[in-house]
């Protein structure tokens, strides 16, 4: 329950900066993406930054978690095709409708009916990566299995 | 409309990523929260998890936002995709469900978004993390630059 309303204090929180700074406004996004403006590389590079310096300051100094008291961390990620691919598809969804996941929640609260559109397609874009996933796994176990009948 | 300077706006957002590692050791990202909804859609009879709480409030604070402002849109708006595709309504509506198709199914493959990549995954040294950024920022920038002169615009 806790955890919950964190998660929608931090979440109302994002939302608010995220109009307030222009990112649900598609034709910022049109001016960051076209270099007619470069406010939309600095809030970004600003953000990260800030990011970067106060989670190594959590991390040196040992700090836990203030729910469950975990020792704060996290994982560093190998770079795959799938992150080539994947980001490569989602960077032309960005350029063509001009928002991405968080903006595109926080112009649903705007009341904007093609935000709705967006997300819809988002969710349908989710289910497929799902079941594509898993017949890419399902064909592996499968080409695995055939390797293993004739003796590979 | 008037915007938040993006030396507020940017370091507020930093700070949000650092306050949710230390409250409860999260990385923040928008793609999760849609995705605990997609799963969430296919059991609603669980609880929803806190990042379908975070999505939700995302959405309420894009509301908070236009009240405060006096923007509350109350109908079909994307100005520029509209522009591009010669004011039809239709075409605004089919790209952006294509659009959206795309962005949830790449970002999804990807493990990632524009915060969850370019903004936490970046700050915490995920060389994932700049991979994907890398590779989205240069195919968006091609992307609308293509679109442009495709339409005239440039």
């Amino acid at each position: 329950m806790r955890t919950a309303l964190i998660g929608l204090a931090f979440g109302t929180a994002f939302g608010a900066l995220l109009a307030w700074g222009g990112m649900s406004d598609p034709a910022v996004i049109e001016d960051m993406l076209l270099f007619r403006s470069v406010d939309l590389f600095l809030l970004m590079g600003s953000a990260m930054a800030v990011a970067g310096v106060g989670a190594r300051i959590l991390r040196r100094a040992r700090a836990r978690s203030l729910v469950g008291g975990t020792e704060i961390e996290w994982t560093s990620t190998r770079p795959t095709t799938a992150h080539v691919g994947g980001s490569a598809l989602f960077g032309i969804g960005w350029a063509v409708s001009l928002t991405c996941p968080g903006p595109l929640a926080a112009q649903i609260g705007s009341g904007n009916a093609a935000a709705v559109a967006t997300g819809l397609g988002v969710l349908g874009g989710i289910f497929l990566a799902g079941w594509w996933r898993a017949r890419a796994t399902a064909a592996r176990t499968s080409t695995a299995m055939g390797a293993a009948a004739i003796g590979l | 409309m008037a915007h938040g300077p993006w030396w507020v706006v940017g370091p507020s957002i930093g700070l949000l990523v650092v306050g949710l590692l230390w409250t409860l050791n999260k990385p923040l990202g928008a793609l999760g929260g849609w995705v605990d909804v997609a799963a969430w859609l296919r059991a609603p009879r669980t609880a929803p998890s806190w990042r379908v709480m975070f999505l939700g409030g995302v959405v309420l604070g894009g509301l908070v936002h236009a009240l405060a402002t006096g923007h509350l849109v109350m109908g079909f708006a994307n100005a520029p995709l509209a522009a591009h595709l010669g004011g039809s309504a239709v075409g605004v509506a089919v790209a952006s469900v294509a659009a959206g198709g795309a962005i949830g199914f790449g970002a999804r493959i990807a493990g990632g978004c524009t915060s969850g990549h370019a903004i936490s995954g970046t700050a915490l040294g995920s060389p994932a993390s700049f991979v994907a950024c890398g590779t989205f920022m240069t195919v968006a920038v091609g992307t609308a630059h293509a679109i442009a002169w495709l339409t005239g615009g440039v």
